[in-house]
């Protein structure tokens, strides 16, 4: 019989992916595990493997749809089987869920207090499993479970971990206590549809050439940093404290590695990984700025989990370097290196991305001498990394000069804990061979 | 079994009668003349003197209850008072006869026993002694009472007198100050130092409880008799017919002195019953009992008719001259012997009786015979002494009453246990903990062999400890050491050790017990520390109860734990309860070995430790291998507390596969209340109790094998008490537990467990705790028993239906939710 292939949910607030390739087509024979498609959220990117074997009968969908979760995307099933009967349900199901769209998609403004009502389902989940969902921040909504009587046990958890699925750990606690996921996904869904109403008015006005433009929708990623970002700065009090420091002895540093460190396998660690490192080990002095602030809690981190700004072809991404005070200059650049590689391949999975402390983003390689970085939610600093410059002493005598950008939360931290934190980072990193002795 | 003993067919079938001897009926009549040879003035009017203090004892309690007030002092007394106001020459007469090393055992309606045996301790105790026990028993804390508060204590023995009031008044009204800080009771006091022991609420309940007691004196050649006093509504109880016929055992005199090597002596026991004619309100003359004496009842124990006879107990000399002949009797080893005092309670059977059973008349007609009155007149009739004199007596006695209910019902002077303050009090008295090698090391045990030479010590010589050989194959069944070895190790270590040690039960002797731990006993102990008990399990157990009371340390056996319904009231009222109602001054070294039978049916077959566990007091093991067997077996009989061992007869000859090293030679202990992890895993936790064991390992191979599930195991040893620390481990670490074992399900100690897990571990429970245990049926015939006792493929189906759904599994039986609520819905 054949079988349907559904768009996987990926997380309470996807609501949609975007079908980014295909990598089989009609026809093609389909071994378990073979991948069928590739698809993005707007996190992560995943392929999605076959769970039956058989002949790809029908492709529902194109590359560079979006496609709702759970919503039909392909059918498996034995060459010449009538499908008809599948297909018909999916546009039984299309056609109903379209009026349905669009009444939501008109009152969706007003339609926010239904994300923090009651969903009225009980979630029947083990003790141990609710206790670890809390824990980890696991993605309650990708659990399939398991147990007996439909309950989510303890390995149901450990699987979607496995997987990647991670939220808040508010997230967890809100769908625990019945609500829904925090939704981010109404925004996001009204964002998706509005290009669709506009495409045809773009149409009209496109006889003029010198108006002409290409019309491509926002990635998911570039919707999902815009939101982030206008959070940031609309929600947070942000100020950024800017200051240089005497890099001579971190360069002279960072060349006799370049230099001696090549059989030792430490000439690839760059400047940037040198100032992760003297971050990770001045940030646990400073707990407040080595937090997040929720809900008008501070979440005040025993571990330097350092974001790592990464610029990637689908926009911005922020791994995590967890637990960076604990490494050694050599595992915190190697580790960087696999994350930022990750980022740019698009195999982040969402718990790599989630539970960062502060962030590192570094401009300077691109010759900006100062910059305002913008926080990146829940976090309260960010640290801007600017280009060296030099610059002359009062005796006259000339030295390199590295900028550093602090943005703060000023809700959460005061000038001058943020002015002492760029003090002390700039002296360890004026003094890094010394850093290193530490 | 015997083989010195012939049963020849050509006598058995011979005709002829049984002959029975006349039983005197109230024969005494010396004259007062005769008795002055006897009795100087003042034990005339000592007798007077107890039989008044009771009397005035008695009428207070009963004031207190009916009026709450006595001669102007008011209190409320919410607890018992079974009084014997009628029958207080009945109680002097015989304790007059007693000796301090004489041991008393009453019955619930016992005031007037413990005072009257009290009141002669303390006339044959000098003043050195006397003082001694006063200062000593309980720290000083009631000779402080009567002593301190008083300008002009009196002489040593007035001081005693107050001491013997007091401590059991307070004992009544629940006091700290009591004879056991209260926690006896009224149908409970007692006094050791001055040979009183335990009283019960149970009527007949000490009857093989004294028996044990006469147990302890003639297998450890102690001095003294044993009167076990009861009334004649207890002769319709199945333990004290069991008592006398225990005590009636033709082995001791005919088997126990082994041609001449040892004493012949009969049991040194007096079966004293004080016949007032009422069982409460049953009338066992005419209606509950068809005996007319009870005197006619010993006819059918022994030839002699226990030396039977019927006295007057409204005389105290009648009542002494027959109680003196009996003594006489028991010491010269011609026991058991057997006293009806006939005599009368004019109070109620409590002080709510209103007497609806007999008439006024009847009651009139006592009180017109009433014993002190007509004693008082004999002796000033007699010229013995003026009426003043015994005026004097009274109020003296009177006045005597009225200052120890002041000081009894003084919250300061006599406070109440404080359980808010000391919440630990009553717990930390629940069991003794002791740890005694032996109970007395003054002398080496009686033994017929030296240990080495004993045949079974040398078969096990040659077996196998650890069950496996280098190359991990099992050694064959006849040449290893098994769980039976291990028993019998630890046993017959302490026989050689403790001198007080004696095992008993059903086919002990000979057979070796009917499942050979026991084999090679025989050979190496006398008859008087080793020997096959009659079928009689409550005076199996409750004769154990009593040896260790008297300070021995006893291991008796009941051959399927199906029979511990047959001594129920010995396990849970007796065995446990004890050391904690005599506020810890009592200890309780017995172990009571209950074998849990397989292929034997509905009453053979099974596991009753719920019940035993159910009970406070009562230790509860269940080894499943020779190491533990040994381990718990050597901590039980080392300890001073009631140990009921269970033994499964599925595993008496597994041998030890889980202590490589093999079951250690020398003596080790196995703490008890320590559950042992049998077999390490990380997905589940299996909790087996006793043989299942075996079954659950099986369980935790398949799992591993089949669907890659790892198993704990954890085998629980013992059930009371219970350490939960590794098993909460274990959960926390698998999130799943299933407990097993081969009880009936419902109310199981397995769903004890399960319940207390829930609440000590749910944070970190992926599933409730399940629970298989057997089905709630009969136990059926062997052929059938794998749908009734918990199997390997069972306890995966109910881990699969009830934890962890399994992959691909397919149940064997039916284990879900829903088939469960429709057997409960049915009660099976």
């Amino acid at each position: 019989m054949a079988n349907i292939v559904i768009m996987p949910r990926q997380g309470q607030s996807v609501e949609s992916c975007i079908i980014t390739a295909w990598q089989k087509k009609k026809g093609d024979r389909v071994e378990i595990g073979d991948i069928l498609f590739s698809y993005e959220t707007d996190k992560s990117a995943f392929d999605e493997p076959a769970q039956v074997a058989g002949t790809l009968l029908a492709v529902l969908a194109e590359e560079g749809d979006v496609i709702p979760c759970l919503d039909p995307v392909c059918v498996i099933g034995e060459p010449g089987e009538d499908i008809s009967a599948l297909i018909a349900k999916k546009d039984d199901a299309a056609e109903a869920a379209a009026p349905a769209a669009e009444e939501k998609a008109a009152p969706a403004q007003e339609a926010e207090p239904t994300a923090t009502e009651s969903t009225g389902e009980r979630i029947f989940i083990s003790p141990r499993a609710r206790r670890l969902s809390l824990e980890t921040g696991v993605d309650l909504t990708k659990v399939k479970p398991t147990g007996p009587h439909g309950r989510i046990i303890e390995r149901d958890v450990d699987k979607a971990l496995d997987l990647g699925y991670t939220a808040t750990t508010a997230a967890v606690e809100s769908f625990l206590a019945g609500k829904p996921m925090p939704a981010e996904e109404p925004e996001a869904a009204k964002a998706e549809q509005q290009p669709a109403q506009a495409a045809p008015a773009a149409a009209a006005v496109a006889a003029d050439d010198l108006l002409a433009y290409d019309e491509e929708p926002m990635s998911a990623v570039r919707k999902a940093i815009a939101k982030a970002m206008c959070a940031s700065l609309s929600e947070m009090a942000q100020l950024t404290l800017n200051t240089s420091f005497d890099a001579t002895n971190l360069l002279a540093y960072r060349a006799k590695l370049k230099a001696a460190g090549e059989e030792l396998g430490l000439s690839k660690i760059t400047i940037n990984d040198m100032v992760l490192f003297a971050v990770s080990r001045v940030l646990p002095k400073f707990p407040e700025i080595n937090a997040n602030l929720v809900n008008g809690a501070f979440r005040k981190f025993r571990h330097a989990n350092i974001g790592m700004a990464v610029d990637t072809d689908r926009g911005l991404l922020v791994p995590v370097l967890f637990g960076a005070e604990k490494l050694s200059l050599a595992d915190l650049s190697a580790l960087a290196k696999a994350k930022a590689a990750k980022a740019r391949e698009g195999k982040l999975t969402p718990d790599e991305m989630h539970g960062g402390s502060f962030t590192v983003s570094n401009l300077g390689s691109l010759g900006v001498e100062s910059f305002t970085p913008v926080i990146n939610p829940p976090e309260t600093a960010i640290l801007g990394v600017c280009a060296t410059v030099n610059r002359v002493k009062a005796d006259g005598s000339v030295y390199p000069a590295m900028g550093l950008s602090l943005t703060f939360d000023h809700r959460a931290v005061d000038g001058a804990p943020a002015a002492k934190f760029l003090k002390e980072l700039s002296t360890a990193l004026e003094n890094f061979d010394l850093l290193l002795a530490k | 079994m015997p083989k010195s003993q012939y049963i020849d067919p050509g006598k058995v079938f011979e005709p002829g009668y049984i002959d029975f001897d006349s039983i005197p009926l109230c024969r005494y009549n010396k004259t007062i003349e005769e008795e002055k040879q006897i009795y100087s003035k003042s034990d005339f009017m000592r007798i007077y003197h107890d039989m008044r203090t009771i009397r005035e004892f008695e009428t207070m309690l009963n004031e207190i209850k009916v009026k709450s007030e006595y001669n102007g002092v008011k209190y409320n007394n919410p607890g018992p008072a079974h009084l014997s106001i009628g029958q207080e020459a009945s109680a002097v007469g015989q304790a007059y006869c007693m000796d301090i090393n004489d041991f008393q055992f009453g019955s619930h309606r016992s005031h007037g026993e413990i005072l009257a045996k009290g009141l002669s301790s303390i006339n044959k105790l000098d003043d050195t002694e006397l003082y001694d026990i006063m200062k000593e028993f309980l720290d000083g804390a009631i000779l402080k009472v009567v002593e301190g508060k008083q300008a002009n204590p009196g002489s040593v023995k007035d001081l005693a007198k107050d001491f013997l009031l007091y401590g059991a008044l307070a004992e009544i009204f629940a006091r700290t100050t009591g004879f056991n800080k209260g926690l006896g009771g009224s149908m409970h006091a007692f006094f050791i130092p001055f040979g009183i022991f335990p009283n019960n609420a149970i009527v007949g309940g000490a009857a093989p409880i004294a028996l044990g007691a006469a147990l302890y004196k003639r297998a450890n050649h102690k001095k003294g008799i044993v009167v076990a006093n009861s009334g004649d509504g207890a002769l319709g109880r199945g333990p004290v017919l069991e008592a006398l016929n225990f005590a009636s055992m033709d082995q001791i005199t005919k088997l126990w002195g082994m041609g001449g090597k040892y004493p012949d002596d009969g049991m040194p026991i007096l079966f004293n019953v004080f016949n007032n004619f009422y069982g409460m309100g049953g009338q066992t003359l005419g209606e509950t009992m068809g005996y007319t004496y009870p005197a006619r009842l010993p006819a059918g124990f022994t030839p002699s008719a226990m030396h039977a006879e019927k006295v007057n107990g409204y005389d105290p000399l009648a009542v002494i001259d027959a109680t003196t002949r009996k003594k006489e009797l028991l010491l010269n080893g011609q026991g058991p012997a057997f006293l009806e005092v006939a005599t009368y309670r004019v109070s109620g059977h409590s002080p709510s009786d209103s007497s609806t059973y007999r008439t006024p008349e009847e009651i009139e007609a006592w009180k017109d015979a009433d014993p002190i009155p007509a004693y008082r007149r004999k002796l000033v009739a007699a010229g013995i002494a003026k009426d003043e004199e015994f005026a004097a007596i009274d109020e003296e006695i009177v006045n005597r009453t009225v200052k120890i209910i002041k000081l009894a019902i003084d919250d300061e002077i006599s406070p109440r246990m404080d359980l808010s303050k000391q919440p630990d009090m009553i717990s930390s008295i629940m069991y003794s903990n002791g740890h005694v090698k032996s109970m007395d090391t003054t002398r080496e045990p009686e033994v017929l062999i030296p240990k080495e030479e004993d045949p079974r010590v040398k078969q096990i010589a040659s077996k196998a400890r650890y069950a496996f050989d280098d190359k991990g194959e099992m050694i064959p069944k006849m040449k290893l050491y098994n769980i039976r070895d291990g028993l019998f190790e630890a046993i017959i270590d302490k026989f050689y050790e403790d001198p007080t040690t004696i095992a008993y039960g059903e086919d002990n002797r000979d057979w070796g017990g009917a499942f050979a731990v026991y084999r090679g006993l025989t050979e190496a102990l006398p008859y008087h520390r080793f020997f096959n008990a009659p079928i009689s399990e409550s005076a199996i157990v409750g004769s154990a109860v009593g040896y260790a009371v008297a300070g021995g340390r006893a291991i008796v056996e009941l051959m399927y734990a199906d029979f511990i319904g047959c001594a129920g009231d010995e396990i849970f009222n007796q065995l446990s309860k004890w050391q904690a109602m005599s506020a810890g001054i009592l200890k309780m070294p017995v172990v009571l070995r209950v074998s849990v039978g397989s292929k034997y049916g509905a009453q053979h077959s099974q596991d009753w430790t719920a019940l035993c566990s159910h009970i406070p007091g009562l230790k509860v093991c269940f080894p499943a291998t020779p190491y533990d067997a040994k381990g718990l077996m050597n901590q039980a009989l080392n300890g001073t507390d009631p140990v009921v061992f269970f033994e499964s007869q599925r595993i008496y000859d597994k041998g030890e596969e889980f202590h490589k090293e093999g079951v250690p030679e020398g003596y080790y202990e196995v703490n008890i209340g320590e559950p042992d992890v049998k077999r390490e895993g990380k997905d589940v936790t299996i909790l087996s109790i006793g043989a299942v064991l075996y079954r659950a390992l099986d369980a935790a191979k398949k799992l591993e094998k089949d669907y890659g599930i790892s198993a704990e195991v954890i085998d629980a040893r013992t059930l009371v008490p219970f350490d939960y620390s590794k098993v909460i481990e274990s959960v926390k670490k698998t999130g799943k537990i299933v407990i097993v074992g081969d009880a009936v399900d419902r109310c199981s100690v397995m769903r004890d467990l399960a319940s207390n897990i829930t609440e000590m571990a749910f944070d970190y429970l992926d599933a409730p705790p399940a629970v298989f245990g057997s089905r709630n049926w009969i136990t059926p015939a062997f052929e059938l028993e794998k749908y009734y006792f918990p199997q390997p493929d069972g306890i995966i189906d109910v881990i699969h239906e009830k934890l962890m759904p399994i992959p691909g599994y397919v149940p064997t039986y039916n284990e879900t939710e829903l088939e469960h609520i429709e057997r409960a819905k049915k009660g099976v």
